[in-house]
């Protein structure tokens, strides 16, 4: 196997058992994922997007074919073992921002980096609040926040713990077009300043348009991928 | 991930958690169940500690050997050799000789060092007001109490003859310790210094003397003591220790302490439901959290120690918070008994603390645990699909788990692994009957929204939209208002009742110690009065020693062997006759043969508790002499009828050759205690004791128990708040969202408050009338089966039940929803 890629899928396929029978959502997915690629997978809604997004994360695990990050089997790993390595090397930012609610922004971007036992976690989360323009807000909790702003503290959030990839899952979709266009070049500085390889699911042509590829599904299939 | 930032973490999502109101509900619930436990065994300890203080003190040593013969001298070499100090008392019955006449005493003679435990009583004339004795009387001197100076028209200073010798009355005896308690021993009492005894020559061979040794030292010396002495004793010697010298208050006092310990019970359940909900919706609200801490690279086990660290410092904090509530609670319930009370009890160890904070660290161990665990199973891919959810934790767990915890809670109050299956049974068919009760309320109510208004129908709605929580409320409320309105009816109603029901000229004088001679005399005296009196029964005093040869300790059961019938003389009588309240049960009535044969009748009650049968032979020591008597009858006994009642009855011709004395009751109407004057002046032997002044005395103590347990239903009532808290808590997202909707939709403030108010007026009212329901029952079965008194329909609880259950849980669920129609609707919308 060629160690150029860093993430890959092989023959990746998802069904779930439903009562009117089984319902394949992903049929036969092969893909290679190269260090610095920003990648976009489009599609209609309900082309199974979230759920390819969903395997490569390691959140849920494919039916058939295989995950790899480096030469890191995901399928391999159990639960537990998936979720070591996502701390270690992914960041995500989802279209509600799941940010905890209890927690203050400042608080929220340090979760990832105590969990991975950074010591400087308090130092380190201000220093990328500041980066994202909330240096004056750390202390403001999701509700005191505008949509805009949560998902701001949600890409400090996700680029804090400095991810070899980072998932997105319609960052843009809760956001009206002015706000995202803001967070849209917020996300591709940070990941080309940080050297960050981007996954990121959108129904929004503008933003997979910044993408250097495209991989387009319909009824879980893969049915174009594009540069 | 290591240890100290993950604690860390778990602190500051608690804080927030706290800052955000989702777990007061769940502190609130546990401070109850540590409060109550706390309050209560904080109680029973002082109440434990100042009975075996007061104990001590009426036997005026820690340990007391009673003989008809003196100590051998090598049993109180072992004492003084265990560190123990001690002292002697001889006690017997002499006449005192004074000019105006004659009277039978009791003599004790004591040492210096008398009492080693409490103090002796005197008062400077007689009846006046008592203050302890600094020191015994000087040799030659004598004590006597008010009775003997008011007997023999005496004065402080006068002499008086005991046998042969002569002394000077100097002061008049209030009290003093070690008295043997029983009433046919109420002669007046006199005290002396066993220095005098050889100059009065009363006590020849074979004059029936009483011989105490005292003990007292450290509790561990009087116990090894004890252990040694026990198998020495032979059956002319008792042993009384401060638990069996212990008085019958103790005993009224041990079952109020029981009692309290189940409403305790109810109320940690209670609050254990309220946990389990508390938990269960806080559970709930964490899934997005543990599910985007999953995404973020948690492992399971991080979960469980963020959680299970944030139920830690909540159970710790709250039962905390608990205990010390429950210390202060302690403090007034003991104010709240004062009077009853022997003596200010001694302060409660830390141990009620302890078990305060353990009982609410056991509770959110068994009901929150289930639901707080599911949290670790919550599927990472929630964060994209909002839909998953963990599996639900296992009905058995869940259910099994906190039956358990009630089970070791109760079994801690019963210590009986027995008894605590039969409560926790018959608790759980109660509930379920409630239950029942509470739905089929809930079903009545729903065919009548039709014809109520529109708030009403809104809050039947509710009500029945939530059908199962809405009837555990009732339930919960229901068996809170019950308990208060029984204690109430108890302490108001039942005792009124056996009061107007008792026959007008029930007795309320007993007359005892009446001398064999002046039996006709006396009986003749009350009828030229014009007094009715029960018959004069002559009384001979002997204990139970064997049944059918079996000597009576080994032959009855240990939990039998306190029994006070087997632990002191009992009052034997003879009667051609049944007496006229009394009920053959078993056998037959004495026949009269002409020859009087060793036969008994024998109260059937103590028969059954020593296992006694027709046909058995009861062995009894009377007067230092064997007889044998074969039970041919059981009979019930109307104890409560203010006659003279025995246990024992023999038929006229076997006791008459034993030294006896013999009793009465009689009636005497008010103003015409002058004819007690006259009837002491003319029997002075006689005691006659007013039976209105313990009739009191009952209703006092009564009074005071049902109060204490009033009190703990406080926090019963505490408890079922915390429930309907945390099911509002748990309808609350539900509640706001109803509420901003209908204000969204044109609803006024006034309409939606209303209709929400009336929904909780509504669950009082329904839990007000199941109370009243069960409170009903319950004192019927307590009127016609334990106490035998007619029943009439108690209507006040009929009112007060149902109207103070609507107020107060209207006015609860009104504070509880407030927020509703705090904020705008559109915010609420938006946030929800």
């Amino acid at each position: 196997m060629s160690k150029t890629f860093l993430m890959a899928a092989r023959h990746l396929g998802k069904t779930v058992s439903t009562q009117a029978g089984s319902l394949t959502i992903l049929d036969n997915v092969d893909l290679e994922i190269n260090r610095g690629d920003s990648l976009a997978i489009v599609g209609a809604s309900g082309s199974g997007k979230s759920t390819l997004l969903g395997l490569l994360a390691g959140l849920d695990v494919p039916s058939s074919g295989e995950v790899w990050l480096e030469d890191v089997c995901l399928s391999a790993l159990d639960e537990d073992g998936r979720a070591r390595l996502r701390a270690g090397h992914m960041g995500f930012v989802f279209q509600s921002f799941q940010l905890l609610p209890s927690l203050t922004a400042l608080e929220n971007v340090m979760l990832p980096l105590e969990l991975a036992g950074v010591a400087s976690a308090p130092a380190q989360a201000r220093d990328w609040l500041e980066r994202v323009g909330l240096g004056p807000r750390l202390e403001h909790r999701p509700q005191q926040l505008s949509g805009g702003e949560q998902q701001r503290v949600a890409i400090a959030r996700a680029f804090a713990i400095r991810p070899a990839l980072l998932f997105a899952d319609e960052p843009t979709g809760n956001l009206d077009s002015a706000t995202g266009a803001r967070i849209i070049e917020l996300l591709f500085e940070l990941n080309q300043s940080q050297h960050t390889t981007l996954v990121l699911v959108t129904h929004d042509a503008s933003l997979a348009a910044r993408c250097s590829r495209h991989l387009y599904l319909d009824a879980g299939r893969c049915v174009e991928t594009a540069a | 991930m290591i240890g100290t930032p993950r604690l860390a973490l778990a602190w500051r999502l608690l804080r927030r958690d706290w800052r955000a109101g989702e777990v007061q509900a769940l502190l609130f619930a546990l401070a109850i169940a540590a409060a109550t436990t706390t309050a209560v065994s904080g109680f029973s300890e002082r109440l434990e500690r100042a009975l075996d203080q007061q104990t001590t003190e009426l036997l005026g040593a820690d340990l007391v050997l009673e003989s008809s013969r003196p100590a051998p001298d090598d049993w109180l070499q072992q004492a003084r050799d265990a560190g123990l100090r001690l002292s002697a008392a001889t006690e017997f019955a002499s006449m005192a000789v004074a000019e105006a006449g004659l009277q039978l005493v009791a003599v004790k003679a004591v040492g210096g060092d008398y009492p080693l435990r409490g103090t002796v009583r005197i008062a400077s004339e007689p009846f006046g007001p008592e203050r302890p004795a600094a020191a015994m009387p000087e040799p030659g001197a004598l004590w006597a109490e008010s009775r003997l100076f008011a007997a023999l028209g005496l004065q402080r200073g006068d002499r008086l003859r005991i046998g042969d010798a002569d002394f000077a009355l100097t002061e008049v005896l209030g009290f003093e310790p070690s008295r043997g308690g029983n009433l046919m021993n109420l002669s007046p009492r006199v005290l002396m210094r066993s220095e005098d005894l050889p100059r009065t020559q009363v006590i020849q061979p074979g004059s029936r003397v009483q011989y105490r040794a005292l003990f007292a030292g450290s509790p561990a010396a009087v116990e090894s003591f004890q252990s040694w002495l026990e198998p020495r004793l032979t059956e002319h010697d008792r042993l009384v220790n401060a638990r069996a010298g212990r008085p019958a208050i103790g005993n009224a006092l041990d079952k109020a302490e029981r009692y309290l310990g189940l409403a305790s019970l109810v109320a940690i359940a209670l609050a254990g439901v309220a946990v389990a909900m508390a938990a269960r919706r806080y559970s709930l609200r964490h899934y997005d959290v543990s599910a985007m801490l999953r995404c973020l690279g948690a492992v399971q086990r991080d979960i469980v120690t963020l959680y299970v660290a944030q139920m830690l410092l909540l159970g710790l904090s709250g039962s905390l918070v608990g205990a010390a509530l429950g210390w202060i609670a302690q403090i007034g319930l003991v104010a709240l008994l004062g009077e009853l009370l022997p003596l200010t009890p001694p302060p409660a160890g830390p141990l009620p603390l302890l078990l305060g904070v353990a009982t609410g660290l056991v509770t959110l161990t068994g009901f929150a645990l289930p639901p707080v665990l599911r949290l670790r199973q919550v599927p990472p891919l929630r964060v994209l699909r909002r839909d998953l959810a963990p599996l639900p934790a296992r009905a058995w767990l869940v259910y099994g788990l906190a039956l358990l915890t009630l089970l070791a809670l109760m079994w801690r109050y019963t210590a009986d692994p027995r008894l605590t299956l039969i409560v926790a049974g018959g608790a759980a068919a109660s509930a379920v009957s409630m239950l029942g009760a509470a739905f089929a309320l809930l079903l009545v109510t729903r065919r009548l929204r039709r014809r109520v208004g529109a708030a009403w129908r809104f809050g039947i709605n509710s009500l029945w939209r939530r059908g199962a929580s809405s009837a555990g409320q009732i339930f919960a409320f229901g068996l809170v208002f019950m308990a208060m309105s029984i204690t109430a009816l108890l302490r108001t109603d039942l005792l009124a009742s056996w009061e107007t029901q008792l026959p007008p000229d029930a007795p309320n004088q007993f007359a005892i110690n009446i001398l064999p001679h002046e039996r006709d005399g006396f009986a003749a005296f009350l009828e030229d009065q014009g007094i009715h009196s029960a018959p004069v029964y002559p009384v001979v005093r002997g204990r139970l020693s064997a049944i059918n040869e079996v000597p009576v300790r080994r032959a009855v059961t240990k939990e039998e062997q306190d029994n006070n019938a087997l632990n002191r003389e009992l009052n034997l009588t003879w009667s051609a006759v049944l007496p006229e309240d009394n009920r053959l049960v078993a056998g037959r009535w004495f026949q009269e043969t002409g020859e009087a044969r060793p036969e008994v009748s024998v109260e059937s009650k103590l028969a059954e508790r020593l296992g006694i049968g027709l046909g058995d032979r009861l062995e009894f020591q009377i007067a230092g002499e064997t007889l044998t008597a074969r039970v041919i009858s059981l009979r019930s006994v109307e104890w409560d009828s203010f006659r003279p009642n025995f246990y024992m009855i023999f038929p006229p011709g076997v006791l008459e050759v034993y030294p006896g004395s013999a009793m009465t009751s009689f009636y005497l109407a008010p103003g015409r205690e002058v004819v007690l004057q006259r009837l002491i002046a003319q029997f002075p032997a006689v005691t006659v004791l007013d039976v209105g002044v313990l009739l009191g005395e009952v209703r006092r103590i009564f009074e005071q128990v049902t109060l204490a347990v009033e009190y703990i239903l406080m926090f019963v009532l505490f408890a079922s708040l915390a429930v309907l808290f945390a099911v509002l808590a748990a309808s609350h997202d539900e509640r706001i969202q109803e509420g901003a909707l209908l204000r969204a939709l044109g609803a006024s403030r006034r309409q939606v408050r209303s209709g929400q108010v009336a929904e909780f007026a509504l669950l009082g009212l329904l839990a007000g009338v199941l109370a009243a329901a069960g409170s009903e029952f319950i004192a019927w079965l307590l009127y016609t089966q334990a106490f035998n008194l007619e029943y009439s329909w108690k209507w006040p609880v009929w009112l007060a039940a149902p109207l103070g259950g609507m107020t107060l849980v209207a006015l609860a669920g009104a504070w509880g929803t407030r927020k509703v129609l705090s904020r705008p609707p559109a915010l609420l919308l938006r946030e929800a």
